[in-house]
């Protein structure tokens, strides 16, 4: 009903817009218009406006339409109407990407940006710029660099500005401007200096040495636009973060003094710039933080709200890496709190949460609620998040924190809102045992009204994780069965797995469920009847291991790989069974996270989310007679083989494959002035190993990723199959001209290049598995098939069984089972458990028991269906 | 009826400006016959190819001349007939020492003289036999013969030989082309008036 009324209230007031209801097809036949002589400039504009108007709303002109509508516009040029003309230079930059031929009035542009009307000059060489491609970019070349040192600001802005876009597809052609943009830099106007300085650095980026030079010259003799400034803190900061200085050396290198100088310029920017830059670098110590947060402090009660956001939205970001720093503001944060921009307060109180005590949670919680209806779900996110950390740090805080998070769950939001939402919840009920059923109770009400199919998919799979382990399961079972009467496909499909589970796991409910199961055939969806069928004879089996494998521990293969495995069994020898566990199991894959330090981000779109083994199998699909190896098991994350400022950079990546290994070493020269070929690794072996092949690189030109490989045979004994390798990069250097990377001559001599030693570790032969009831899993090993070592053994090198734990993970590469990873405050004893599967298939169990005297002993008991592997495992921690 | 026509002449076409295209394989002189023309302020000293098309403007013989060079490369030479549309008169540059690519003119000015938009109006066509200079240029009598221009029979043109960097030759054929265009104006507007009448 709001809604209703709100639509009837846009149609009575303010004035209506001209452009609302124009047709794509009449405005084009309006473009003939532009054939007449003499042009009349007034309708000519008008039309161009709709044009422009029609494609920033999303209109879409095929090729033909859009050339047509181009080669119409040429003949604009005719006019001397500046208004027209810097219309058509608009329409030209909108059309340049759609019409064919575009570079057909390069000369016409060419001429208006070399001549003396200076309204034309800037816009034409943006529109220049936006038609020419490689091949004519030689020709404009001259004018450019004229341009860049143009006295005029706004040509040399434009020019430096449309170099930069260049850059990203003619990068050869623009670093010849680099001498051009030098000067261009020691311009006296703010924007041109900025621009000149951000070309500059994309010039050379590449090329650490130079950016450094840059920089040091840069930071000593200051420079006058506070915007390049500012970018010159960000690059320096890049700088600082690569080189990984550490923070005793970090406050006496050039760099950070340049920075922290900053903080007394005379510019807010560059002030709130350089405190934003101190504050997020990554190793820095109190002293050196304290006058980067005063400064922030300072900002908290500028009368400025821009100053005030910035300060507390950095002060926010930061809590949780310095809370003792950000603790000193927090009287400056509470004065915001009742800031009469939302935002701002909105920042100060979670920022507050995040730092405060306990005892402050329930007072600031209330303050909150006050207004949490009328900030955007943005900002909404924010406050789900504080909430979070919240829940993290002070478990006994749940029930005020989850009613609050209930609430929250039924008001009005979006997706990403509701999202963020139902993780905090599912993140305290993993975290805290005591909030689980509140919890869950608290999901079954949002999915009973909840728009999200893909959050109720969620909930729906958790219940049926966590369900049957609650106290009185038969109360979800409402909730659930709910969902298959009213509901989409998607979510009743959903909701009889999770209605199986409850089967599965609580023998009491087994009889209702079965009842219920019988219904769901009758469903008119495929999938829903074909989940209740198949889950139906399962459990009419009442065979329990059954249940284990085919209901709660659900293999979940990557899917694509085992699509690729199904195929190469049905091309091959159809006589042997099908083996899953060659199958490598669907890893987690973790959202990666960007650091905004430096904002100027590259604008490519974030590849798709696939794990390591898919992205290696595809790649590795092309080698010759890989094939015969098998499905891959495993790939390592890369390893340096090189510092990374040499010639030469060379990372290795290890596929696992059943009986074979085969190392990907990643080459990059950097050496302009060199081309080399036949690039190989060389690698002694060790006993056991056998080398199967060698793929050599044919060319590696100037700063190109290009990759050779080295297949190698595992040594028949599992016990000799952690190794270390010698590795030797050999390769033909021919000299060549550095800016064209053409050879000199054919003639060229071999070189060779010492890598750093590889190895082959048990963790990397082990892919981890994530078992989510672990003791049935290991009940269940103890049988014939399986086979047991034990040792027991006393760490000294750690002394608290955190570390304990995650040197036994990191060693062995295994995933651990139901949060054993996380060790109690305050305990001596701890049991870790966790599972993996071995190259070839090997399942692996292993259960730690720790207990902390004068060091740690650890009692180390591993299960698996080989001997040799069991005691590999065994031997590692040793 | 003279008087009045020259009255005409005096009041409209002097206020008209005049749309020539200038056409011609690449490196014939078009580019520097236009700069030529130009003020001598607004010259320019470097000739570069053009790339799609330039416009440019002057003033001779008492009009102002709107004249679209287009490029003679051949990859834009299709681009000539989107432009044929609005043109009054065409100038077809002529190098007149290079013998080995007299063919390639040829091809392309029937294609010119056949397009829909040129072959159904009366369009003058003034040529020039440029770079008369050289050692090895041809005579104009024999550009004619080669390309066969007593051919065209529905089209007033002409021919003079020309050097652009001198500028000789370059105002004689300009005036006869101002003639030629000044002359179809009016042809049309008398055309049109007598049809007019007779209804």
């Amino acid at each position: 009903m709001g809604s209703f009324r709100r639509e009837k209230d846009e149609e009575e007031d303010g004035p209506t817009n001209a452009y609302q209801n124009l047709e794509k097809t009449s405005v084009l036949q309006e473009t003939r218009t532009f054939n007449e002589t003499p042009v009349n400039a007034r309708k000519c504009i008008h039309i161009l406006t709709k044009i422009l108007y029609l494609i920033n709303q999303g209109e879409v002109l095929v090729p033909r339409e859009a050339t047509d509508c181009f080669f119409a516009m040429t003949k604009l040029f005719q006019s001397k109407d500046v208004v027209l003309r810097r219309m058509v230079y608009l329409g030209i930059k909108e059309l340049s990407s759609i019409a064919e031929d575009v570079i057909i009035v390069t000369s016409s542009l060419t001429k208006d940006m070399t001549g003396k009307e200076d309204l034309y000059r800037a816009a034409a060489i943006r529109a220049l710029c936006s038609i020419t491609d490689n091949t004519m970019l030689q020709a404009v070349e001259r004018y450019m660099k004229q341009c860049i040192v143009d006295k005029n600001a706004a040509v040399s802005c434009a020019a430096l500005v449309s170099s930069l876009r260049l850059a990203y597809t003619a990068g050869d052609v623009v670093k010849r401007w680099a001498n051009e943009a030098q000067e261009a830099l020691n311009s006296d106007n703010v924007m041109v200096q900025y621009h000149a300085l951000g070309l500059l650095y994309h010039i050379r980026k590449s090329d650490r040495l130079a950016v450094s030079k840059l920089v040091n010259k840069l930071t000593r003799n200051a420079m006058k636009s506070p915007y390049a400034v500012c970018m010159l803190i960000r690059i320096a900061c890049k700088l600082i973060e690569e080189e990984d200085i550490p923070a005793e050396e970090l406050a006496d290198s050039p760099l950070y003094t340049f920075i922290e100088s900053c903080l007394r310029h005379k510019s807010e920017m560059v002030i709130y710039e350089a405190a934003h830059a101190i504050v997020n670098l990554k190793n820095t110590n109190p002293r050196m933080l304290s006058p980067a947060f005063s400064i922030l402090q300072l900002f908290c009660g500028s009368p400025k709200a821009t100053m005030r956001f910035a300060a507390v939205r950095t002060l926010n970001k930061v809590a949780m890496t310095h809370p003792a720093a950000v603790t000193t503001c927090n009287l400056d944060l509470e004065g915001l709190i009742t800031d009469q921009n939302r935002s701002v307060a909105t920042l100060a109180i979670t920022t507050l949460l995040k730092t405060g005590a306990e005892s402050s949670v329930e007072r600031l919680m209330k303050q909150i609620s006050t207004f949490v209806a009328e900030i955007s779900d943005e900002f909404k996110v924010v406050v789900v998040q504080a909430i979070c950390a919240l829940c993290t740090k002070y478990p006994r805080k749940h029930t005020v924190l989850m009613n609050f998070l209930s609430g929250m769950l039924r008001e009005e939001g979006g997706l990403e809102y509701k999202t963020s939402i139902v993780d905090t919840i599912i993140t305290i009920i993993e975290e805290n045992v005591d909030a689980k059923e509140s919890g869950l109770s608290h999901l079954c009400e949002f999915i009973e009204d909840c728009e999200h199919v893909s959050l109720a998919v969620r909930i729906l799979h958790l219940l049926g994780k966590e369900g049957p382990f609650a106290v009185t399961p038969s109360k979800y079972i409402r909730f659930i069965y709910n969902r298959v009467i009213l509901e989409s496909p998607v979510v009743r499909a959903a909701a009889v797995t999770a209605m199986a589970q409850f089967g599965a796991s609580c023998p009491a409910l087994l009889s209702n469920i079965l009842v219920l199961l019988g219904r769901c055939q009758m469903d008119p969806d495929d999938e829903v009847r074909d989940r209740a069928t198949y889950y139906l004879n399962i459990l009419n089996t009442a065979k329990p291991e059954l249940y284990k494998n085919y209901i709660i521990e659900r293999e979940n293969c990557s899917l694509a790989l085992l699509e690729k495995a199904l195929s190469e069994h049905l091309h091959g020898d159809l006589q042997t069974h099908f083996d899953i566990s060659v199958v490598p199991k669907a890893a987690i894959v973790k959202p990666e996270i960007n650091n905004d330090v430096m904002l100027v981000t590259s604008s490519a779109p974030r590849a798709p989310k696939i794990t390591r083994e898919e992205e290696s199998a595809a790649r590795l699909a092309q080698l010759p007679g890989i094939q015969v190896l098998g499905p891959i098991h495993r790939s390592t994350p890369p390893i340096q083989l090189t510092e990374s400022e040499t010639e030469y950079t060379v990372q290795c990546i290890k596929h696992i494959f059943g009986r074979h290994v085969v190392f990907q070493f990643d080459c990059v020269n950097t050496l302009s002035d060199q081309f080399l070929e036949n690039v190989r690794v060389e690698l002694t072996l060790p006993e056991g190993f056998t080398q199967c092949a060698v793929i050599p690189c044919l060319k590696l030109p100037y700063n190109e990723l290009q990759t050779t490989f080295v297949i190698v045979e595992f040594p028949q004994e599992v016990c000799f199959s952690t190794a270390t390798f010698g590795a030797t990069l050999r390769f033909a250097v021919k000299d060549c001209d550095p800016n064209t990377g053409e050879p000199d001559s054919d003639e060229g001599y071999d070189d060779e290049y010492m890598l750093e030693d590889l190895e082959i570790t048990v963790a990397d032969q082990i892919q981890k598995t994530k078992k989510t009831n672990f003791q049935v899993a290991w009940d269940a090993a103890d049988s014939e098939e399986w086979l047991q070592a034990e040792d027991t053994f006393v760490l000294s090198a750690v002394n608290n069984l955190q570390d304990a734990v995650n040197t036994i993970i990191k060693i062995l590469g295994l995933g651990a089972a139901n949060l054993s990873e996380k060790v109690p405050e305050g305990t001596h004893l701890h049991t870790l458990h966790c599972s993996g599967t071995f190259r070839g298939g090997v399942e692996v169990l292993v259960r730690a028991k720790l207990a902390l005297s004068e060091g740690v002993t650890l009692n180390l008991t591993v299960r698996s269906t080989d001997q040799e592997v069991a005691e590999l495992i065994t031997a590692a921690i040793g | 009826m003279g008087m009045l026509h020259n009255l005409a002449d005096l009041i409209k076409v002097k206020k008209d400006k005049m749309t020539i295209l200038v056409l011609g394989l690449n490196n014939s002189g078009k580019s520097t016959i236009v700069n030529h023309f130009k003020k001598s302020s607004e010259q320019v000293a470097i000739m570069v190819p053009t790339v799609g098309f330039l416009v440019e403007q002057f003033y001779t013989n008492n009009v102002s001349i709107n004249a679209i060079d287009m490029s003679g490369a051949t990859r834009y030479r299709n681009l000539w007939e989107h432009q044929f549309k609005n043109c009054q008169g065409i100038m077809y540059v002529i190098d007149s020492s290079d013998r080995m690519r007299f063919v390639v003119v040829k091809d392309e000015l029937e294609l010119v003289l056949q397009h829909p938009d040129v072959s159904n109006r009366t369009v003058p066509i003034l040529f020039y036999g440029n770079k008369s200079d050289l050692e090895d240029s041809l005579s104009n009598v024999k550009i004619a013969a080669a390309l066969g221009l007593e051919k065209i029979k529905e089209k007033p043109w002409h021919i003079c030989s020309s050097n652009a960097i001198s500028g000789e030759g370059l105002d004689e054929g300009v005036q006869w082309l101002v003639q030629q265009i000044r002359f179809a104006v009016l042809s049309n507007r008398y055309g049109a008036k007598i049809t007019k009448h007779h209804k």
